[in-house]
This record gives C-alpha cells, sequence and structure tokens, in this order.
C-alpha cells in the first residue's frame, strides 16, 4: 500500500516537474488546438467522402462547432458565438431543409464519389496548396493582436459603427437581396 | 481559456457517462435480428411509406427568413452592449439598418414566405 | 463625414428600396412596366446629378479615406448607371415575356448596381468585400431569373459555386495581407514593407486570383461560357460589360494604389494572364454556334486587352482601359439588344437564329454589325481607337510582345465576328423563306440599338473628347 502511494507520489512529482519545465498552459493550448483543428479537418473530410449527403450536413455542422471550440480557445468569445449561432444553428438547419426539398427515395448514395484520379489529382493538388500555405506561415512574421482580445463585442461595435458605417449598411442591403433572391429562387422552382 | 477548459471538462464529463453506459450493453446484448426488429421504430405503429419524402418549400422559407434575422441579431449585439456610449449617430445607423431589413421582412410577408397554406 | 461622397450610392439605394416597395403595393395583375419607367428615370437623374461631381480640387472622402469619391471612381460610377440605363430600356419587352418577377427583377439590378458603385469606390478591403459579395449576389440571383429555362438554374448554381470558390481565394488573400501589413486599408497597405514576406506575397496572388474568377481570365474562366449562354440575355450583358468593368476599377484601385511596391511582381503576371486571354478566348470563340457563347469568349479576350493597359502601370495604361471599357459598353449594349429581341422573336441566339436578319430587319442587322466590328477593333469604330490607346500604352511602357500579341489575335478575331454578320447578310433559301418576315419589337429597343451604334461610330470617328474626360479621370487617380 504504501508503497503504491510512493509510486503515485512519485508520478505527481515528476508531472510537476514536467510541468515546470515546460510551459504548461501554452502546451494546453497547443493541445486544443491540434484537437479541434484536427477533428474539424476529420470532419471536413468526411463532407466530401460520406456517400449519404445527411451524414454529409451533420459532419459539416460537426465542423462548423469544431471551428468555433477554436475561435473559442483563441479567447475569440463573440466569434465563437456568432459560429455557433449562425452556422452550427440556423445555416446547418438550412442545409438539412435543403436537403429534404430535393426528391429522393433513398438518401443511400446522394454524395456520389468521383473516380479514383480524380481524387488523385484533388489530393495533389490541394497537398501542393497546404505545402506552400504552411511555408508561407512558416516563413512570415505575422503582426499579433497587442493585447488579448478579451470581450470583443463593444470593440466590434465601435468598429461597425464609426469605421466601417459604409460596409454596414450595405451589409443590410445585401442581407435584404439575399432573402429576396432565395425567396423568389426557391417560390419559383415550386410552382414551375 | 481557464473558463472554457472547466466547459471542456464537463463536456468531456458529459460524453464519458452515456458511453460508458452505451458500452457494456453493446457487448452485452444479444443479436437476434429479425426484419421485424429493423424497422424504425415508430411509437409501435408499422410505417408507411418511405424514410424520406420531399418536404415543402414552406419549411425552407421559414428557415430562409430565420436565417436573415439572425444574422440581423448579430450585427445587434455589440450594438446593444455599447449602446451608451455610441450616442444618437449610431443609434440613427442601427434604425437605417433594421429598416432596410423590415423592408426584407414586408417582402417576405407579402409574398407569402411566411404563410402556411 | 461628407455625405456627398456617397450621395449616388444613397440615391441608388433609396431607388432600390422605392422599386421594391412600388412591387409589393401594385396590384398583382398589372405588369411592371411602371416600375421600369420608375428605374430609367431615377437612373437618369442620378446620372445627370453625378456630371456635377466632377472635380479638379482634392477628392471628397468618406470616413477616414475608407470610401473615396475622386473623378476615377465617378467616371466608372456613370458608365455603371448608363449601362444600366440601356439594359433596363431594352429589356422591358424581355422582361415582360420570360420572367415571371418582373418587379423584384429591377430591385435586384440596382442592388447590383449599388454594388458595383461601392466597389468603384472602395478604399479598404471590407468595403471592396461587400461591394463586390453584394454585385455577384446580386449577379447569382439574375442569372437564375429564367423560370421557364433550365439552363438559367444550372448557370446560377454554377456561378454560384465557382464564385464562391474565387470570393474564398480571395477573402484568404486580403486575411494573409492583414496578417501581414495589420491593416485593410490601401492607404496604410502601401507603405508597409512586410508586404515583402511570404504572406504578403501569396496574398496579393490570392487576391489576384480572386480578382481573375470575377473577371473569367484564363485558366479561372471555366465558368463564363455556361453562365453566359444559361442566363437571360439581359443579364448576360451586364456580365460582360458592366461587372467586367467593375471587377477592373476595383482591381485597378488595388493594384495601384495598394500594391505599388509590388509592381515588379504583378505587372508580369498581368501580362502573362493577359496573353493568355487574348490568345485562348480569341481562339475558343472561333468554334462557337451560339453567339451568346462566342459573346463569353469575346469578353475573356476583350478583358485581356483591357488587362494589357493595366499592366502598363501609368497613367496612359488606365486612361486606356477607361476609354476601352466604355466603347465595350456600348458595343456590348447594341449587340445584346438585337440578340433579346432575336431570342424574343426566334426562340434563340446562334447563328441559325440569326439567319436574314438584314431582310427582317436591317436596323437591327446594321447594329449587331456595327457593335460587333467594334469589339474587333475595326476602323472608323470606336475599338479601332480603343486599341490604338491600349497597345500605344503597352509599347510605350516596354511590352511590344504584348502589343503584338493583341494586334494579331484581333485581327484573327475579325474572323469569327463577320460569321455572324455573313449568318445575317447572307442570302436566303427556299426553305428559310419565312425568315424574312419582319421582326417586331418596341421603341424602347430601337432608341437603345440607335444609340448604341451612334456612340460606337461617334467615338470611333472623334474619340477626343471621351479621351479628354478619361484624361481628368485618371490624372486624379494617378496624383
Amino acid at each position: 500500500m504504501n508503497e503504491a502511494l510512493g509510486y503515485v507520489h512519485g508520478l505527481v512529482g515528476w508531472a510537476f516537474s514536467l510541468a515546470e519545465a515546460y510551459d504548461v498552459p501554452s502546451l494546453i493550448g497547443a493541445g486544443v488546438f491540434f484537437l479541434f483543428a484536427g477533428l474539424a479537418l476529420l470532419f471536413a473530410c468526411g463532407v466530401v467522402f460520406l456517400r449519404n449527403v445527411v451524414h454529409s450536413a451533420l459532419s459539416l455542422t460537426a465542423t462548423f462547432i469544431c471551428v468555433a471550440c477554436l475561435y473559442l480557445s483563441i479567447d475569440a468569445d463573440f466569434m465563437g458565438a456568432v459560429q455557433i449561432l449562425v452556422y452550427g444553428g440556423a445555416v446547418a438547419v438550412l442545409i438539412v431543409m435543403a436537403i429534404m426539398l430535393t426528391r429522393r427515395d433513398d438518401m443511400a448514395h446522394s454524395n456520389p464519389s468521383r473516380g479514383l484520379w480524380q481524387h488523385a489529382g484533388a489530393a495533389v493538388v490541394s497537398g501542393l496548396f497546404l505545402l506552400g500555405m504552411a511555408a508561407v506561415a512558416v516563413l512570415s512574421p505575422f503582426q499579433s493582436a497587442p493585447q488579448p482580445l478579451g470581450d470583443a463585442a463593444p470593440g466590434l461595435a465601435d468598429l461597425m459603427l464609426s469605421h466601417y458605417v459604409l460596409p454596414f449598411e450595405v451589409a443590410a442591403v445585401l442581407l435584404l437581396i439575399a432573402m429576396i433572391g432565395a425567396i423568389l429562387l426557391a417560390k419559383g422552382a415550386e410552382e414551375s | 481559456m481557464g473558463e472554457y477548459g472547466g466547459l471542456g471538462l464537463f463536456f468531456l464529463v458529459a460524453l464519458i457517462f452515456p458511453v460508458s453506459a452505451l458500452i457494456p450493453a453493446f457487448l452485452l446484448q444479444p443479436r437476434q435480428p429479425t426484419k421485424e426488429k429493423r424497422i424504425p421504430y415508430e411509437c409501435g405503429v408499422d410505417t408507411v411509406g418511405k424514410t424520406y419524402v420531399q418536404y415543402r418549400v414552406g419549411y425552407f422559407l421559414y428557415a430562409l427568413v430565420f436565417i436573415v434575422f439572425d444574422v440581423e441579431t448579430v450585427f445587434l449585439y455589440p450594438w446593444a452592449v455599447r449602446f451608451g456610449h455610441l450616442g444618437l449617430f449610431a443609434l440613427i445607423e442601427m434604425f437605417i439598418f433594421i429598416a432596410i431589413l423590415a423592408v426584407g421582412l414586408g417582402y417576405a410577408w407579402k409574398k407569402g414566405a411566411l404563410s402556411w397554406k | 463625414m461628407d455625405f456627398w461622397a456617397i450621395s449616388i450610392e444613397i440615391a441608388v439605394t433609396v431607388l432600390m428600396l422605392v422599386t421594391l416597395i412600388a412591387d409589393l403595393l401594385l396590384p398583382k395583375e398589372t405588369d411592371r412596366r411602371a416600375i421600369a419607367f420608375l428605374t430609367v428615370i431615377g437612373l437618369i437623374s442620378v446620372f445627370v446629378f453625378s456630371l456635377g461631381q466632377y472635380h479638379l480640387s482634392s477628392s471628397a472622402t468618406f470616413f477616414m479615406g475608407l470610401f473615396i469619391a475622386d473623378n476615377y471612381s465617378l467616371f466608372f460610377k456613370q458608365l455603371f448607371i448608363l449601362g444600366m440605363i440601356f439594359v433596363v430600356l431594352f429589356s422591358l419587352d424581355y422582361a415582360q415575356k420570360f420572367l415571371r418577377y418582373r418587379g423584384e427583377f429591377y430591385t435586384i439590378l440596382l442592388s447590383a448596381l449599388l454594388g458595383m458603385c461601392v466597389m468603384a469606390s472602395a478604399n479598404d478591403f471590407i468595403t471592396l468585400f461587400v461591394g463586390l459579395e453584394l454585385m455577384t449576389i446580386s449577379f447569382y440571383i439574375l442569372v437564375g431569373f429564367r423560370m421557364d429555362k433550365t439552363a438559367s438554374g444550372e448557370a446560377a448554381v454554377k456561378y454560384l459555386l465557382v464564385g464562391s470558390a474565387s470570393t474564398a481565394v480571395m477573402l484568404y488573400g486580403i486575411s494573409l495581407i492583414y496578417g501581414a501589413t495589420g491593416s485593410f486599408e490601401f492607404m496604410i497597405i502601401c507603405r508597409n514593407l512586410h508586404l515583402f514576406y511570404a504572406a504578403g506575397l501569396a496574398g496579393v496572388v490570392l487576391i489576384m486570383a480572386g480578382f481573375f474568377f470575377k473577371l473569367s481570365a484564363i485558366p479561372f474562366h471555366m465558368w463564363a461560357p455556361d453562365v453566359y449562354q444559361g442566363a437571360p440575355t439581359p443579364v448576360t450583358a451586364l456580365l460582360a460589360m458592366s461587372s467586367k468593368a467593375a471587377g477592373l476599377a476595383v482591381f485597378m484601385r488595388v493594384l495601384y494604389v495598394a500594391f505599388p511596391i509590388l509592381g515588379t511582381y504583378w505587372m508580369h503576371i498581368l501580362a502573362a494572364v493577359s496573353a493568355l486571354c487574348m490568345i485562348g478566348g480569341n481562339i475558343l470563340a472561333i468554334k462557337q454556334k451560339d453567339v451568346k457563347r462566342m459573346l463569353a469568349y469575346s469578353s475573356i479576350a476583350q478583358a485581356g486587352y483591357m488587362m494589357v493597359g493595366m499592366a502598363s502601370a501609368d497613367y496612359a495604361g488606365i486612361k486606356a482601359v477607361m476609354f476601352y471599357a466604355t466603347l465595350y459598353l456600348f458595343a456590348n449594349v447594341g449587340a445584346f439588344a438585337v440578340l433579346s429581341v432575336v431570342e424574343e422573336e426566334r426562340g434563340g441566339t446562334t447563328h441559325a437564329h440569326l439567319t436574314g436578319l438584314s431582310e427582317a430587319s436591317p436596323m437591327l442587322a446594321a447594329v449587331m454589325t456595327i457593335s460587333l466590328v467594334s469589339m474587333a477593333g475595326v476602323p472608323p469604330t470606336a475599338g479601332f481607337a480603343g486599341k490604338i490607346y491600349i497597345f500605344t500604352a503597352a509599347v510605350d511602357y516596354g511590352y511590344i510582345w504584348l502589343a503584338f500579341v493583341g494586334f494579331v489575335m484581333s485581327m484573327m478575331s475579325i474572323y469569327y465576328y463577320l460569321l455572324v454578320v455573313r449568318a445575317m447578310y447572307r442570302d436566303l433559301t427556299e426553305q428559310e423563306a419565312d425568315y424574312a418576315a419582319p421582326v417586331k419589337y418596341p421603341f424602347a429597343v430601337r432608341l437603345t440599338a440607335i444609340l448604341a451604334a451612334v456612340a460606337t461610330l461617334g467615338v470611333g470617328v472623334y474619340p477626343d473628347l471621351l479621351a479628354k474626360v478619361t484624361n481628368l479621370a485618371s490624372q486624379t487617380f494617378m496624383r
């Protein structure tokens, strides 16, 4: 019994010494980042490779949520909340609704996959692009934010309503037009 | 990071509990599938027709109008947080923003995107 | 805060909302011609009003230079407004006959116009992006506006997918530029030497790729032929002239204002892409039987000519691009006005549908001929003067090979433009006798067609006036 406790003690001591040797919070941060980035990539692959388009939609929603977790992990609270609210919620629902609009008896092969050569070509091209972008990320010094973002909403409000008024109002027109267009295309498709 | 760590832990625990209950069930269950057993369970009544049917466009239009106003909320929220400091000009801007989208709501209403026929 | 600077945008927005509300208030049975006339009258008054905004002093800006109303942007805005007036006029009957949602058609046309105007004045990446998205989203909708034709819906989906991909590429580029320089504003980015790091260079390349997509430049042109062919004819006209001119206007501003220090890099990319466009566009156009599809390939080539002017990055080059964009607008209005009448009357736009147009309607055939000859760049039309300006600017800058390619390719292009002319003017055989029956078309089409043809010939014979205006516009830009 005492021996076992001694082992545990030793293990805890070892963990603490490791924690002192390395910067644990940043290690955890890196771990969280790689976890969610990996999951996001995995689910993104699912969107492409799953045969059933409903499963693809589910996978896409999971990707959205993983991206939201990535935002949260870098303290971009507002972005994370918006990502979950708009993408994880509304866009996901819209995609599923759009799938249900299509006429199909069986969803088993609704997301057909291309042949091997197309896959290989796409893999090569996107791999090269990924390599190039990784090189860019490594080689260039990025300007980081002067201080942690914290609560971003008030800062966003200041920017949106003073500096970027014009894009803000144009965005309202953009939303309006997108809604009108979507309504009339959907209704037109139904009526004809 | 810290607060979300707690949240993450919470989710992790929430995940472990059902999974740890499901795994023994999965391992212990007797497997005797019959055709009857494999049909979807629908309140004990036999299923009729195909599982996937074509939905009416009305659902889609509802979702569509919802998403537009969902995005509008995203714009409204920072303004509301900062309302006290922003002053009259921001208020007018916001009213223009809302007015433009209200025209969209009027459009959706008049064109019957909100009616359930 | 200078509301004078955004007066055109405010006017267009108000007009857009008025058309939308008018469509809601008008009874269902009435046709929507009233809205079309309202649009035309509103746009004409905005055009006349905007004439007074040309200035010699420093340009007005809105919010610390994020939005700049200089002569350059003003010129392009007037071009877009003019194009829109013409399109609304010649599509009056087309809209009545083929479009189910006639009222919204004008609303969405105006929102596209608003997007273009914002783009022309954008002086930072956020304003640029929102303007660009407003324009492209409006076009996605407009392309799919013909509910009776599956090709239209297919074209819209294709355009949406390719367009979204290109938007993503451009956004990625913008984010890299922001990461490298810490700003979205052109005036601040241009001074930042971090642009020379890998992130800056990659960002510039991705932004350029995004623009090449929007301009349907080779090798990013795959979507253009199908979309041009499937879209309603008036929308195709707008895609070819206004959307392309808007893309070019903001592309020039991005390159010249935000990234001038990288000029030695992007000039070569531009030169290479413009050569590809001129060669590929003209060669691919030869085989086309459908005139709309042919004009899609020809528009790729025309974008190539305009990019030659951009590659010679000085004020003569800008002036030449503005001149060329104007005359290309007139040529397009003429050609598409005729095509929309032909589509209405004969149900298609292939060479066969154009057969015997010279007997059915000599006026339409003449306007079509003048427009096509101007696109080919044959004197005495405006296209000749425009090409002279562009190739002179290129030669002066040292791009002799580019001017040579452009010259040879425009010689070649005469062939496929004349194929259309031959279809219209050749003698009819016995079986085709009913093609000689007169074609009916309203006064508005006659007006637009004649105006476009007169403008094409007028600019060709007497280019000085337009040259002076473009001079004024480009000088304030390069200050």
